[in-house]
């Protein structure tokens, strides 16, 4: 072959390789000493010119594996030396591959045949910007012709799987890395889909209805029946193409407005869940896909197909069914401007056509599912379900029903509600393992429903028979779970573990279950109400006689499916009453015949039930019990005193008058009945009651505790008109009078203590004012404060303090509490919080001191202080900065002077490295300390500053820092959260106050220094990232001060001896060493050039005589002549083009970025290996 | 907070128990427990319920603080679990006898000489080899029901 790059060996030395080769391919395959056996493979890969003999073992070797391998070194070599390869050398590459693949299209070992194609579509792919059209054309050729079947069907089946390596190559989401920079995918991206990717579409299309015929009528071969099915998976593959070119948000903006008179809306990402895209392939389309009847075509050609195999129930899995129904499936949610302008009629026909094929693989669901039931593959119906999705997402939700009629007398919502049905009960029973399709299907279904119904205002207007099917839907729903619900109650909770983890997926479902309900609120809701009712008597007639345990599991799921429907998740945001519950119910005025209001009322009403002991004990297990406080939580957010219940939310839907005034008035009635002036506060003191009776009467149910104290209380004090009801509240004062006076709340777990002192101390923002504010929070943590400090100022203290019980319990509740309380402090609470702190300043470093050896009480000091700081810094005067940085400074010294050279000693590993962790956790908390009071640099809300007293925070840090980062050992730096922290205070510090650093001693500048060297070494591209930072800080502060004619680093950047002695040299030529390295001759992530050039940069300005020296070393280094050349441009370019001058400005660091860019696509790729 | 004063002094007097109960809902991580009658300390809780509609039971990991052997138990989560007290006290290392035996300063000034060395190589190691090499020693040493053994070393080196 002409043009074939590299020297030919002699004959002996090609067999002694290949032999070498196969041997040690055959050691892999037997998992013997494979690193021996890369050893050998290795070198393959990197040596220079290794493609005479890597022709050689794919022509002549019988090892496929040792052929796979040599197809891999042709990729590897030719990609990293493409820039030394002459245009010919690199088609004779690209034809050999090629030929090579058509050759053996039907030898065996296809894995073989595969790698050498990916190979060829590497290699076109890098050389697409540098072959003229004529050339690629000249290659792509031969492929046609193979495709097209000139040359039988084997050659037709290596000529389309040449074009999906070549498809997927070109995609940058499945594109191998070339070490060139994103720009180059993306072009060969849009050059691909602009000039072949159509052109590649038609091709499979003529070789899929080559062979068809013969397929229809029974004559294919094997052979003929792959190709097929290869080309419609291709055609599958072009399809799921990310399509740039078509003008998307033009697109966007006409169909929008045109969405609401003919229905076809673009919902882009919604298919994202199952991992599917809409198609947009833009207009240039219209004939390859839509008007040459291919649709169509392919469609009957399904059906054909199918009827023939009727009764194999195995074919439906065969792969030319599977890509078959793919390829239909994509072109279902084909949309965009491929589709003329003509108000949607051609993509309503064309969804129709799909549908009317579509709807024979789901109907009759009955039928469907007992044929599942006995066997048959449920993968047709799942596809059935993905074209049904695709539908929904396109079109609203009238037209999506509509498509169904001019093909059955009822709507598409009907067919789904029934199909739903039809899965949930097999979903429910679950008893056969092999009925796993169940969930999928229900997946898919409810992600349907989500769909359609989860739109808002024209595009969800629903038929009265898609509501009469909403509503069987959810009565089936319900009554299949409440009985699989009452089946399961008996079950032991073993899965316990299990079940947490599918919480939120659990949520998701009945969130889908509650869209389906509120479409259809007129009937879900009394039912609902009835069912409760039914359970609840069932429960006050029961006289103990009967097991309950049936009836609380069904009142359980109905808490939650209540809950669900009445209310959403809010999640962070303001939760709103639902739209569908708002708007239903147009007739009631009257409050107690309000469904909704009615169906609050029984389930608080029941909730009550809970403070009676003798029902609390007998019926309120702790599971029901979460329950009830969950649905109180999620009722509490959205009912009780609605924001602006009187007027926001009416004025936005009071546009005509005449024929809003019956949903009017129903909806005031809603939102006013748990109002400020209605029975608002009623309902907030029985919800307190109930809260007190959970924490107090459940000792040792955590899960429920944690619920109360997290979600229900969190969200009574988040609203502040909500905080003036409560602090009125006898109820809410009970409560934390017994939190700040008695014992019995002491019981509960710690963290829990903290969460309650937060949500206390948050209800003090309701005064008006601020006096009354900071009296509130004095009074609930005055008593707190005076016990610590009683505690610490006791005189045989060190006597009793290791009674673990007195002390030490009660110690760490206080110290919880003081945390919550602190990460409460708002503007207004601010003082009395600070005032708590110093009061307890003292005690806290006696007991630091006293419980050194109690690492858990140190951590919670620490991490008290760190809030404490966190919430205060910002809002401090001088002279109490200063009082807070003094007290934190102590604190860092006799926490140091505790654990330095501290060796823990253990016999079992895992308590050594419970330890080690402990110490993580405790250098964490000292770390976030540090940067919290840096923060006071940046944020500062004091209202008046006094020079004369103010604290320098930049030495407060280094001090601090001076204390600290002796503890840190490299071996700590290892816990990613750990470095993380650290690395952004050095490189913040760095950057902010380089002056400082000239100031530290040498040991704390060393250390540094150290640990930067072990950053820019590190695997997270952050951390690198910052030591780069911190790097650029450090040098340019270094150049700016020498050109001022000032020291600069001075001496420490003159020589910094290293204990070993092994460099001598300055910490900057030190690290332009490293970085140069880093850059040249390691495996360096192009994500860090930007800031790898800004540290080198002035790096290179400060060191410019070592700099050349560098230069001058590596290429003498350099045996071969032409990558020395390159090199040397390559390195001139770097400094000397792009007008780069020697001023750190920010258009020159720009420049440089740039340089460095090009410089290593340059050379990286080749010196990686050398 | 006359409540707690008023406990807090009546367990003052009782310094001779060796464990304390506490409810084993708020035993955490990172705690103690006596798990078959030896100290351990709590490396992993699982709460669980008994039944769907039962109370909760705590599951504990524990790690025997001496001999480092893991033990488990289950027990309902409202229940009181025995912890055991656990100090440690700092003394600065004097001597190590060829017995096995160490000498350790305390810090009223006398000399307390009935702990003996760790068998363990890994623990003794270190000791041995910093006293040898004359650095100035502080041994932690952690006591909990009745036993005792060095569990940290620290260099407080020459000032």
């Amino acid at each position: 072959m002409q043009g074939f790059p590299g020297p030919l060996p002699d004959l002996a030395q090609l067999q002694s390789t290949m032999v070498a080769i196969e041997r040690a391919c055959s050691l892999i395959q037997m998992h013997m000493n494979p690193a021996e056996a890369e050893k050998i493979i290795n070198p393959l890969r990197q040596s220079s010119m290794p493609y005479q003999t890597c022709r050689f073992i794919l022509e002549n070797s019988e090892v496929p594996n040792a052929r796979f391998q040599a197809a891999g070194a042709i990729g590897d070599a030719a990609i990293r030396e493409w820039g030394m390869l002459t245009n010919e050398n690199r088609k004779s590459l690209i034809l050999f591959c090629l030929h090579y693949v058509m050759e053996h299209a039907s030898a065996a070992d296809a894995y073989v045949q595969l790698k050498v194609s990916a190979v060829a579509a590497q290699l076109v792919k890098r050389g697409w910007f540098d072959f003229i059209e004529a050339e690629k054309i000249g290659i792509l050729i031969e492929v046609k012709q193979a495709i097209l079947g000139f040359h039988g069907s084997d050659m037709q089946s290596a000529g389309i799987s040449f074009l999906e390596s070549l498809v997927s190559e070109f995609s940058p989401g499945t594109s191998t890395g070339m070490g060139l920079p994103k720009d180059y995918h993306e072009q060969c991206h849009s050059s691909m889909e602009l000039n072949y990717l159509k052109e590649f579409y038609c091709w499979a299309k003529s070789a899929a209805l080559n062979v068809a015929d013969k397929i229809v009528s029974c004559y294919a071969n094997i052979s003929e029946e792959k190709v097929c099915s290869r080309a419609l998976r291709f055609m599958f593959q072009v399809l799921n193409w990310n399509f740039k070119s078509s003008p998307s948000a033009l697109d966007n903006s006409s169909s929008k407005s045109n969405s609401g008179s003919f229905g076809i809306r673009p919902d882009m990402g919604l298919l994202k869940k199952f991992e599917r895209s809409l198609v947009e392939p833009g207009p240039l389309w219209h004939d390859a896909l839509l008007s040459s009847g291919h649709m169509l075509w392919l469609l009957n050609f399904y059906a054909i197909v199918r009827q023939k195999h009727s009764s194999d129930m195995l074919w439906f899995d065969s792969p030319l069914a599977v890509s078959a129904r793919q390829l239909i499936v994509q072109l279902c949610s084909l949309t965009g401007t491929i589709f003329p302008s003509d108000d949607g009629e051609m993509h309503i026909k064309h969804l129709t056509q799909i549908l009317s094929a579509v709807i024979e693989w789901v109907e009759p669901p009955n039928i469907i599912s007992g044929a599942l039931r006995s066997g048959r593959s449920e993968s047709e119906m799942i596809d059935g379900f993905h074209a049904l999705l695709s539908m929904a997402t396109l079109t609203g939700t009238m037209l999506f029903d509509n498509l169904l009629r001019s093909l059955r007398p009822f709507g598409t919502i009907h067919l789904l509600a029934t199909l739903t049905c039809e899965v949930v009960q097999t979903y429910v029973i679950k008893n056969d393992d092999e009925q796993t399709w169940s969930s999928e299907a229900l997946d898919i279904m409810l992600e349907i429903w989500t769909v359609i119904l989860g739109r808002s205002g024209n595009d969800m207007k629903i038929s009265a028979e898609g509501i009469s099917s909403a509503s069987n839907l959810f009565s089936t729903i319900v009554e299949s779970h409440l009985k699989a619900a009452a089946e399961s109650a008996f079950e032991d909770d073993s899965e316990a573990d299990y079940f947490h983890v599918s919480v939120s997926r659990r949520d998701e479902t009945l969130y889908a279950y509650a869209l389906i309900a509120r479409a259809a609120v007129e009937t879900t809701v009394p039912f609902l109400t009835r069912l409760f009712s039914e359970r609840f008597a069932l429960l006050s007639q029961n006289n103990e006689r009967m097991d309950p345990t049936q009836t609380l599991e069904e009142l359980y799921w109905l808490l939650l499916i209540t809950g669900h429907v009445l209310t959403d998740s809010g999640e962070g945001e303001t939760v709103l009453v639902p739209e569908a519950i708002q708007d239903g119910f147009s007739g009631v005025t009257e409050e107690l015949q309000h469904p909704v209001i009615v169906l609050s009322w029984s389930i608080i009403s029941f909730a009550k039930q809970s403070l009676d002991p003798k029902m609390r004990n007998a019926y309120f297990s702790p599971r029901l019990m979460e329950a009830v406080i969950w649905f109180l939580a999620r009722w509490v957010d959205t009912y009780l005193m609605p924001i602006d219940a009187a007027k926001g939310q009416l004025g936005i839907s009071g546009h005509d008058e005449g024929l809003q005034q019956h949903p009017q008035s129903s909806k005031k009635v809603l939102l006013s009945f748990a109002g400020q002036h209605s029975q608002g506060e009623t309902i907030l003191d029985t919800i307190i009651r109930i809260s007190m009776t959970t924490l107090t009467s459940y000792p040792g149910e955590n899960e429920l505790q944690a619920l109360t104290c997290w979600k229900l209380l969190v969200v009574l004090v988040r609203r502040r008109h909500v905080c003036i009801h409560l602090v009125a509240l006898e109820s809410w004062r009970d409560l934390a009078r017994a939190f700040a006076n008695e014992r019995t709340l002491f019981s509960l777990n710690a963290r829990l203590q903290r969460s309650l002192a937060e949500t206390l101390v948050c209800a003090a923002s309701s005064f008006k004012d601020l006096e009354t504010s900071n009296q509130y929070v004095r009074d609930l943590m005055g008593p707190m404060t005076a016990y610590l400090v009683d505690i610490s100022s006791r005189n045989d203290l060190k006597a009793v303090a290791q009674q673990a019980d007195a002390i030490y319990m009660v110690v760490s509740c206080l110290l919880e509490r003081l945390r919550g309380a602190s990460r409460a402090t708002q503007p207004r609470t601010q003082k009395s919080i600070f005032e708590m702190g110093c009061a307890v300043m003292n005690s806290l470093l006696t007991l630091l001191e006293l419980y050194k050896n109690q690492s858990t009480v140190v951590y919670l000091i620490l991490k008290f202080v760190v809030d404490f700081v966190e919430g205060e810094v910002a809002f401090l005067s001088a002279k109490e900065t200063s009082i807070l940085v003094n007290f934190c400074l102590q604190l860092l010294r006799i926490y140091s002077s505790h654990n330095i050279g501290k060796i823990s000693l253990s016999l079992s590993t895992s308590l050594q490295s419970e330890a080690q962790t402990e110490k993580y956790k405790d250098l964490r908390a000292l770390l976030q300390l540090l940067t919290n009071i840096c923060s006071k640099d940046l944020v500062d809300f004091s209202s008046f500053s006094d020079e004369a007293e103010s604290t320098d925070i930049a030495e407060v840090i280094y001090v601090g820092l001076h204390i600290v980062t002796p503890l840190i050992s490299l071996e700590l730096l290892k816990y990613p959260k750990l470095s993380c922290d650290y690395f952004a205070l050095i490189s913040h510090l760095l950057e902010v106050y380089p002056e400082k650093v000239a100031q530290l001693n040498k040991e704390a500048f060393d250390h540094i220094v150290r640990t930067l060297d072990f950053g820019v070494c590190h695997q997270d591209v952050d951390i690198v990232d910052k030591c780069l930072r911190a790097v650029n800080a450090l040098a340019s502060y270094h150049y700016k001060e020498k050109i001022a004619g000032k020291e600069g680093l001075g001496a420490k950047a003159m020589s910094s001896e290293e204990s070993n002695g092994e460099f001598q040299q300055s910490i900057l030529s030190y690290f332009l060493r490293l970085l140069i390295q880093l850059l040249l001759y390691q495996d360096f992530r192009m994500e860090l050039a930007g800031s790898a050039a800004d540290a080198l940069f002035p790096l290179v300005l400060c060191e410019q005589d070592l700099y050349q020296r560098l230069v001058q070393e590596i290429l003498e280094k350099q045996s071969n002549p032409a990558i020395k050349t390159r090199l040397a441009s390559a390195f001139y370019a770097l400094t000397s083009t792009n007008q780069l001058s020697s001023s750190l400005d920010r258009n020159n660091r720009f420049r440089f970025r740039k340089n460095l860019q090009v410089f290593l696509i340059e050379v990286s790729g080749f010196m990686r290996i050398i | 907070m006359s409540d707690e004063e008023h406990h807090f002094e009546s367990k003052a007097d009782a310094g001779a128990s060796k464990t304390y109960p506490q409810q084993a809902g708020t035993i955490r991580k990172n705690g103690y427990i006596v798990i078959k009658g030896r100290p351990c300390k709590v490396v992993e809780v699982s709460t669980s319920k008994t039944g769907k509609h039962g109370h909760a039971k705590c599951h504990f990991v524990g790690i025997d603080i001496f001999n480092a052997k893991k033990l488990e138990d289950i027990v309902p989560s409202s229940h009181n679990c025995d912890v055991p007290h656990v100090t440690r006290t700092d003394y600065q290392l004097i001597d190590i006898s060829e017995d096995g035996f160490v000498s350790l300063l305390t810090e009223n000034g006398n000399t307390k000489d009935d702990l003996r060395l760790p068998t363990d190589e890994s623990l003794l190691a270190p000791i041995k080899d910093g006293f040898a090499e004359g650095k100035d020693l502080v041994v932690s040493v952690m006591c909990s029901m009745g036993e005792e053994q060095i569990c940290a070393l620290k260099d407080i080196g020459p000032k």
